[in-house]
C-alpha cells in the first residue's frame, strides 16, 4: 500500500529477525500470560484514558440512529438559509450553536455535528472491519508459510512481494466504479453499503502482508523450539499444532499488528478520499468531511477544526492503546 | 506525559482557529453586475482594423508578466488549440485573419487581424467569402505573411494527426463533418482543400457549397494562424510554435514552464489589439488554484506581476472580497459559460415533468453551494446573457429558491423516479446532492450515479446513455447565437457519440427555424436567436437553465491591463504589462 | 551469495512481469473507452477508429502486450501522431500529456526521488534520535516525551498538517518560499526551499515507528548476552553501546527504512497533493483518471521496480549489518 510512507510495511519490524521471545506459558508466577497482559494494562494510566476514550467512540459510532433521535437532525438535513451569500455558516465559529453543537458546513449547510458522528460509524466501521479481514488473511497465510516451509513458503513469500509492489492507488481508482457497474448497471441505486464493502475489500487485499510477514516470522522461530518439537514427536496432528500449539503463542503479535492497522484504515479511508477516491458523498465519511473542510482554513477554521481534532482524537486513542498493549504484552519493552 | 503532548497538539489546533474566527459572521451581500449585456458588431470600415492599437493607460514597457496555473497548456500548436488558456495564450505568438476588439465590458467589434477586414460577403449569400491580406505583418523569421501561409495553416488543421482544434472550417469547406476523409491532407501537402483558393498572394478566398453567415466570427479562431510549409513540424510544432504575433516561445518545458520573449519582427502599426508590454510572459504550471491564489495574495517578489489563472477558490472568496485592500487587485466578471441540467428527452418525453423540473429548482441556495455570486449568477434563459442581443425571461418563475408546489400540481400525483448522472469530483458530486434535495422535494425520486469525472463529457455525449438528468455547460467559440442554439438544440446533428446536443432534443419545427435564422446576415439573426430562445424553452424545456459562470481573479500588485474576454471569460493577455 | 543474488533477481523479474500484465488487464477492465479523452471536444468516431488503430488497441490483448515489452526492449516504430519512432526503453506516447512517456518519466522521477531521499534521512535521523534518547533514558520522563511526541507524530494526517504549515509559514509569515520543484542542478537553494515544508511534515508523521522500533531493539539487545558480557568485562558504556547494542539494533530498522523508501519513491501522492508538486505518485493519478494507459503502465512500473529494488537491497543490507544472517 503506497498511499503514504507512514502506512508502509511497519508491522514488518516488530519482532523481525526471528526473535521471539520464549513461550509465554512458560513463565510468570501462576498467572496465565493474559491476565498477566491484563494486569500491566489495567495499571497503565495512559491505557486506562485511550481505552475509554476508544470504547466512547465506539458507543458513539454504535448509537448514531440512537443520538440523531435525541438530536432532532439528520445528516442530510440541509440548513442553507443560515449560510451567508458566499455560502459560508453565518454567526460565531463556523455557526456553533445550541442547535447546531459543531456548526454547519459551508455550501451545502448540513449539520456538522451530526454528520461526524456518522462518519465515524463509517470509519470505524471500515477500518475494523478490514483490519479483521487483513488480520485472518496474515495469519493464515503467515502460519502456513511459517509451519509448512518449503516451496509454500516461497509462494506465499513472493505473492507477499507481488501485493507490495502492485500499485494500489491504480486499483482504488479503477475497482470501485468497475465493481458498481458490474453488480447495479448503470441507473439502479447504489446502497451506501456496497462503497463501504469494498472499500474493506481493496483494503484487506493490500492491507494483509505486513501481518503475514510477521505471523510467519514468529512462526518460525516457535517451530524451532522444544514445546512444539515435543508436541510434534508426541504424534499430535498438524491441526493440533496450529490451533493448540502455535496460535496461542501468536495472541500478542496478532494483537499487536491490529491495533497497528486500525489506525492505517482510519487514515487510508480519509487519504483515499484527499486524492478523489474512495467513497461517495452520500455516504457521510471522516475522509470526505476533512478533504472538503481543508479548503477552509482561512475562511471557517472551525469547519477544518472539528473533523480534524476528532480523527485526531480517534488515531491517537488507538495508536496510545495500542502503545500500551504492546507494552502490556511484552513487558520487556515497557516504560 | 503522552496526554500532555497530545493537549500541546490540541492547543496548536486552536490557535489556528484562533486566527481568524473570532468574529461572528453576520452575512451581507456581495454585489455583482450581473445584467450586463454583450454588444457586438463587425466592423465594416477598415480604419476599424488598423493598427496600432491604442496605448493602455499607464502600461510601460519591460518586466517579465507570470501566469500560475494548474494544469499545463498541452501545447501550443495554432490548429489544435481548443482550450480556454490556449485560446488566449495564442494570440500572443500568432495572428489570424480576424479577431475581437474588446473592452472587457462585454463590447465586442470584430475587426480584421491578418486581413484588412473582417472579410467580404462577395455575392451578399454568405456562400463566398473574400479576405484581404494586410501588408507588413511578419514571421519571426522576418519573412513576410501571405494567403499562401494562411491557406497551409488552415489546409494542416486538415490533418487527422493534428486533431483537437476547432472544426467549422474544415467541416464548412468540405460540407461534412469526416472532414478528414473528404479531403486527405496528408497525400495532398502541397494542394489547399477544397473551396479555399488564393487568387494573389494577399487574397484568400472561400466558397462554400451552404451559406456560412458566420465566417467572420469562425475565422478569429486560431485555425486560420499562417504557417511557411517549410516550418511544419508536425506534432512538435506544439513545443515550438513559429511565431507571428508580438512574442515567441523561447523555452518550452512540458509540463512545468513556457517562456516568451519579444518577436523583433512584429510591427505594431499592423495590428489593431495587441500590444508588446512586459519582456516576457512566463507561463509556470502546477500550483493548484488554491496555491496559486495565496501565493497571488501574499504578493512577494516574481508574484507581484503574477496573475492566477484559475478562478480564485470558492473556498477564499469571502476572504479575497472581504479584503478592501485587494480590491484593486481582483477582477470580477460574468462569463458566457451556461450551466445548464440537461435533461434527456429521448429519456424525459413528457413536458410537464420537464416544466414540473424548472420549477422546482432553487437556484439561490445552488449559488450557495458554488460560492456565492463570485462564481456563479443565476440564469433562467438557454443562452447566457452575454451573448449578442440576448434578453433575460423566465419561463417558469418559481422566485429566487424554487417553487415546489407548483412542480408538484404539474406532476399532478405521479412521482418520477429519475436517475442523476454526476461528475465524481468533489464539487460537482455536492451540487447533485444539492439538486437531489430540491428535486425531491418537489415530489420526484432521485438517484444519484457517479461518472468518473473525466469521463463525464464522453458519456453524455452518447446518444443513449442511460441518464435522464446531468449537468452540462456551454462556452461558445463566440457570443452569437448561431455558435450557441443550433449546436445544442438541432436535433438532426444527433448521431451515436461525440454529440454537442446533449440533451437530445429534436423538433422539426424549430430545425426549421434554425436554418431560417442561419441564412439571415449575423446583424439581424442576433434579435431572432433571442426570440427562439424564449419559444424553445416555452413550448420544450428542453433543459433547466441553472447559472452563468463568474470569473474573479486576483494578481499581483504590479500585474496590470488584465481583463477577462467578453468572448471566452478567461483572461486576456494582449493588454497585459508590468507596472513599475 | 551469488545462489542467492540469481534467485531473488528471478523472484523480482517474475514480481515485476505479473505487475505489468496485471494493470494491463485492469486497465482494458476499465468502464470507459480508452480512446475517448484523446480528442477532447470534436471526436467523431471516425477519428476514434484511427486512433485505436494507431494504438492497435483492437489487436488480441497479447498482441498488445507483446509490443509494449518488445517496445521497452528494443524500441518500436509508433505512428507519426505519437511522434514517430521511439528508442528503448520505449514506453510509449501519451496522447494527454502529447509526450513520450518516457519524457514524463524522465522529468517526474527527480521530483519524487528529491521529496523522498532527504525526507527519510530526516526521518530516520529523527525517530532514531528519539528512540536512542528515550532507551537510554527509559522510564524517565525524557522517554515519555520522546515517545509521546512520535505518537503524535504519528497521528496527524499530512494533508492536515501541510496545509497548517503553508497556512502560516507560507502565506502568513512568508518565512518560506510557496512549495515548488526547482532541479538540484539548477539552484541548489531554491530546490530546498520549495521541498522543506514536504520533508519536515514527512518526517514528523514517518518518524514515529522508528522512535519506537528503535527504542524496543535497543532495549532487547540491551538485556542479551553478549552486551552484557562486554559490560561485564569492564568495556566503558559508550564502546557497549556504540560498537554492540547498536548495531544489533539497526538492522530491523534498516529493514523497515528500506520498504518504505522503496513504496514512498513508488508515490507520494498526499505529499505531492498537498504542497503541489507533480511527482510521480501525482502523474499515476492523473493517468488513471484521464484513461492514459501509456502513462499508467509507466508509473506503475517505475514504482513497482523500486519497490522490489528495495525489498532486494534490505535483504543484502540486513545480511551485511548483521552477521548472524546467512543468505541461503
Amino acid at each position: 500500500m503506497s498511499l503514504s510512507p507512514a502506512a508502509g510495511p511497519v508491522p514488518a519490524a516488530i519482532g523481525s529477525g526471528g526473535t521471539a521471545g520464549p513461550p509465554r506459558d512458560r513463565r510468570g508466577a501462576g498467572h496465565s500470560p493474559g491476565r498477566l497482559a491484563w494486569l500491566r494494562l489495567r495499571a497503565d494510566r495512559t491505557a486506562l484514558a485511550s481505552g475509554a476514550a476508544l470504547v466512547l467512540f465506539l458507543l458513539v459510532a454504535l448509537a448514531a440512529p440512537l443520538i440523531e433521535l435525541t438530536y432532532g437532525i439528520g445528516p442530510r438535513d440541509q440548513f442553507q438559509d443560515r449560510l451567508d451569500g458566499f455560502g459560508l455558516p453565518l454567526g460565531r465559529a463556523g455557526g456553533v450553536s445550541g442547535e447546531h453543537f459543531f456548526g454547519l458546513e459551508p455550501r451545502l449547510g448540513r449539520d456538522i455535528f451530526i454528520r461526524l458522528v456518522y462518519g465515524l460509524r463509517t470509519s470505524l466501521f471500515v477500518a475494523l472491519a478490514a483490519a479483521v479481514l487483513t488480520s485472518v488473511i496474515g495469519v493464515v497465510l503467515g502460519t502456513l508459510a511459517g509451519y509448512l516451509g518449503g516451496w509454500l513458503d516461497a509462494v506465499v513469500t513472493w505473492i507477499t512481494d507481488l501485493t507490495l509492489a502492485l500499485p494500489f492507488l491504480v486499483v482504488a481508482l479503477v475497482l470501485p466504479p468497475m465493481l458498481t457497474l458490474r453488480f447495479y448497471g448503470q441507473r439502479d441505486t447504489v446502497p451506501a453499503a456496497f462503497g463501504v464493502g469494498v472499500l474493506i475489500v481493496i483494503f484487506a487485499v493490500f492491507g494483509w502482508t505486513g501481518t503475514a510477514r510477521l505471523i510467519r516470522g514468529q512462526v518460525i522461530a516457535l517451530r524451532e523450539r522444544e514445546f512444539v518439537a515435543a508436541a510434534r514427536a508426541s504424534g499430535a496432528g498438524p491441526w493440533h499444532m496450529l490451533f493448540r500449539e502455535l496460535l496461542p503463542n501468536l495472541r500478542a503479535p496478532i494483537l499487536v499488528s491490529f491495533s497497528l492497522t486500525v489506525p492505517q484504515f482510519v487514515t487510508g479511508e480519509a487519504a483515499l478520499s484527499f486524492i478523489g477516491v474512495g467513497l461517495t458523498e452520500e455516504t457521510p465519511s471522516f475522509g470526505r468531511m476533512i478533504y472538503q473542510s481543508l479548503e477552509y482554513l482561512q475562511t471557517d477554521p472551525a469547519f477544518v477544526l472539528f473533523p480534524g481534532v476528532v480523527i485526531f482524537a480517534l488515531v491517537l486513542a488507538v495508536n496510545l492503546f495500542g502503545d500500551a498493549l504492546r507494552d502490556a504484552l511484552d513487558p520487556k519493552s515497557a516504560g | 506525559m503522552r496526554q500532555r503532548a497530545a493537549v500541546a497538539v490540541g492547543g496548536a489546533f486552536v490557535l489556528v482557529s484562533a486566527l481568524s474566527a473570532c468574529s461572528a459572521n453576520t452575512g451581507g451581500e456581495p454585489q455583482v453586475d450581473t445584467g450586463r449585456q454583450a454588444t457586438g458588431v463587425i466592423a465594416t470600415d477598415p480604419r476599424d482594423s488598423a493598427g496600432p492599437a491604442p496605448e493602455v493607460a499607464g502600461a510601460r514597457r519591460g518586466g517579465t508578466f507570470t501566469i500560475l496555473r494548474e494544469t499545463p497548456i498541452s501545447h501550443l500548436d495554432p490548429q489544435r488549440t481548443y482550450s480556454f488558456a490556449g485560446l488566449m495564450t495564442v494570440p500572443l505568438i500568432a495572428r489570424t485573419l480576424t479577431t475581437w476588439k474588446d473592452d472587457g465590458e462585454g463590447n465586442l467589434r470584430l475587426v480584421g487581424d491578418l486581413a484588412e477586414t473582417p472579410g467580404r460577403d462577395v455575392d451578399d449569400d454568405c456562400k463566398v467569402w473574400e479576405f484581404r491580406v494586410r501588408d507588413g505583418v511578419r514571421f519571426e523569421d522576418g519573412r513576410p505573411v501571405t494567403a499562401r501561409e494562411i491557406g497551409y495553416g488552415i489546409a494542416r488543421s486538415f490533418d487527422p494527426d493534428l486533431a483537437g482544434g476547432p472544426t467549422y472550417l474544415q467541416e464548412w469547406l468540405v460540407d461534412t463533418p469526416q472532414y478528414d476523409t473528404a479531403w486527405d491532407f496528408q497525400a495532398n501537402r502541397t494542394s489547399l482543400p477544397p473551396g479555399l483558393t488564393t487568387p494573389d498572394d494577399r487574397t484568400l478566398r472561400f466558397e462554400f457549397a451552404r451559406p456560412r453567415c458566420d465566417l467572420p466570427f469562425a475565422v478569429s479562431l486560431p485555425t486560420t494562424a499562417p504557417l511557411p510549409s517549410d516550418r511544419d513540424t508536425g506534432v512538435d510544432l506544439g513545443n515550438a510554435p513559429f511565431s507571428s504575433g508580438p512574442y515567441k516561445v523561447t523555452r518550452y518545458r512540458a509540463g512545468v514552464e513556457i517562456v516568451m520573449e519579444r518577436n523583433e519582427h512584429w510591427d505594431a502599426t499592423t495590428d489593431p489589439v495587441r500590444h508588446q508590454y512586459p519582456d516576457r510572459f512566463v507561463w509556470s504550471f502546477g500550483p493548484t488554484p488554491d496555491a496559486a491564489a495565496n501565493r497571488v495574495i501574499a504578493d512577494n517578489g516574481a508574484d507581484q506581476s503574477a496573475l492566477s489563472w484559475d478562478y480564485v477558490p470558492a473556498s477564499l472568496i469571502a476572504r479575497v472580497a472581504g479584503d478592501a485592500g485587494l480590491r484593486a487587485r481582483t477582477i470580477l466578471s460574468p462569463t458566457p459559460s451556461a450551466n445548464h441540467l440537461v435533461i434527456n428527452n429521448a429519456r424525459v418525453t413528457d413536458l410537464r415533468v420537464r416544466q414540473a423540473l424548472n420549477h422546482a429548482i432553487d437556484r439561490e441556495g445552488l449559488v450557495k453551494v458554488l460560492g456565492g455570486r463570485h462564481v456563479a449568477v443565476p440564469m433562467t434563459t438557454l443562452m447566457p446573457p452575454a451573448t449578442i442581443g440576448h434578453r433575460t425571461y423566465d419561463a417558469y418563475p418559481a422566485g429566487p429558491d424554487g417553487d415546489p408546489d407548483k412542480a408538484r400540481e404539474l406532476l399532478g400525483g405521479q412521482r418520477p423516479e429519475l436517475v442523476l448522472g454526476a461528475a465524481d469530483s468533489s464539487l460537482e458530486q455536492q451540487v447533485a446532492t444539492q439538486l437531489k434535495g430540491n428535486l425531491e422535494r418537489a415530489g420526484f425520486t432521485i438517484t444519484i450515479r457517479n461518472i468518473p469525472d473525466d469521463a463525464k463529457l464522453d458519456e453524455i455525449k452518447k446518444s443513449g446513455n442511460p441518464w435522464d438528468l446531468y449537468l452540462g455547460s456551454w462556452a461558445a467559440d463566440w457570443p452569437s447565437g448561431a455558435s450557441i442554439l443550433p449546436v445544442l438544440y438541432d436535433g438532426r446533428t444527433i448521431r451515436a457519440q461525440g454529440n454537442s446536443n446533449h440533451a437530445y432534443f429534436n423538433d422539426p419545427a424549430i430545425n426549421a427555424e434554425f436554418d431560417r435564422i442561419l441564412t439571415l446576415p449575423p446583424t439581424e439573426q442576433s434579435r431572432q436567436w433571442a426570440e427562439l430562445d424564449e419559444r424553445i424553452m416555452e413550448e420544450h424545456a428542453p433543459v433547466v437553465p441553472l447559472y452563468v459562470d463568474v470569473a474573479y481573479l486576483v494578481h499581483g500588485a504590479k500585474a496590470g491591463g488584465i481583463f477577462v474576454s467578453s468572448v471566452f471569460g478567461s483572461p486576456a493577455l494582449v493588454d497585459a504589462h508590468v507596472k513599475p | 551469495m551469488l545462489r542467492f543474488l540469481v534467485k531473488r533477481t528471478l523472484s523480482a523479474v517474475l514480481t515485476l512481469f505479473a505487475v505489468s500484465v496485471l494493470t494491463f488487464l485492469m486497465f482494458f477492465a476499465l468502464p470507459r473507452d480508452p480512446v475517448s479523452g484523446m480528442c477532447p471536444r470534436n471526436c467523431n468516431p471516425e477519428r476514434l477508429e484511427r486512433v485505436r488503430q494507431e494504438l492497435g488497441l483492437s489487436d488480441p490483448l497479447v498482441v498488445q502486450y507483446g509490443g509494449y515489452m518488445r517496445g521497452v526492449v528494443a524500441g518500436r516504430e509508433l505512428g507519426a501522431a505519437q511522434g514517430g519512432h521511439c528508442d528503448a526503453p520505449c514506453l510509449g506516447w501519451s496522447y494527454v500529456n502529447n509526450e513520450a512517456v518516457t519524457d514524463t518519466l524522465v522529468r517526474v522521477l527527480p521530483v519524487t526521488l528529491s521529496i523522498v531521499v532527504p525526507a527519510a534521512v530526516l526521518w530516520l535521523l529523527l525517530g532514531m534520535g528519539l528512540g536512542l534518547v528515550s532507551a537510554l533514558r527509559r522510564g524517565t520522563w525524557v522517554d515519555r516525551v520522546a515517545i509521546g511526541f512520535s505518537l503524535t507524530g504519528a497521528s496527524l494526517q499530512l494533508y492536515f498538517v501541510g496545509a497548517v504549515l503553508l497556512l502560516i509559514f507560507v502565506y502568513t509569515l512568508g518565512w518560506l518560499p510557496v512549495p515548488g520543484y526547482t532541479s538540484l542542478l539548477d539552484d541548489p537553494v531554491r530546490w530546498a526551499g520549495g521541498l522543506v515544508l514536504a520533508w519536515l511534515s514527512l518526517a514528523l508523521l514517518c518518524s514515529a515507528n522508528y522512535a519506537r522500533l528503535f527504542r524496543a531493539q535497543l532495549l532487547e539487545t540491551l538485556g542479551e548476552d553478549f552486551v552484557r558480557t562486554a559490560r561485564a568485562k569492564g568495556l566503558p558504556r559508550s564502546a557497549v553501546y556504540g560498537r554492540h547494542a547498536l548495531r544489533a539494533a539497526i538492522s530491523p530498522v534498516i529493514t523497515v527504512a528500506g520498504l518504505d523508501v522503496g513504496a514512498a519513491l513508488g508515490g507520494t501522492v498526499i505529499t505531492e497533493t498537498t504542497f503541489g508538486i507533480h511527482g510521480l505518485g501525482r502523474t499515476a493519478v492523473d493517468a488513471v483518471r484521464a484513461g492514459d494507459l501509456p502513462t499508467i503502465m509507466a508509473t506503475v512500473l517505475a514504482a513497482a521496480v523500486f519497490v522490489v529494488l528495495a525489498n532486494m537491497l534490505v535483504d543484502l543490507l540486513y545480511a551485511a549489518v548483521d552477521p548472524r544472517v546467512r543468505l541461503g
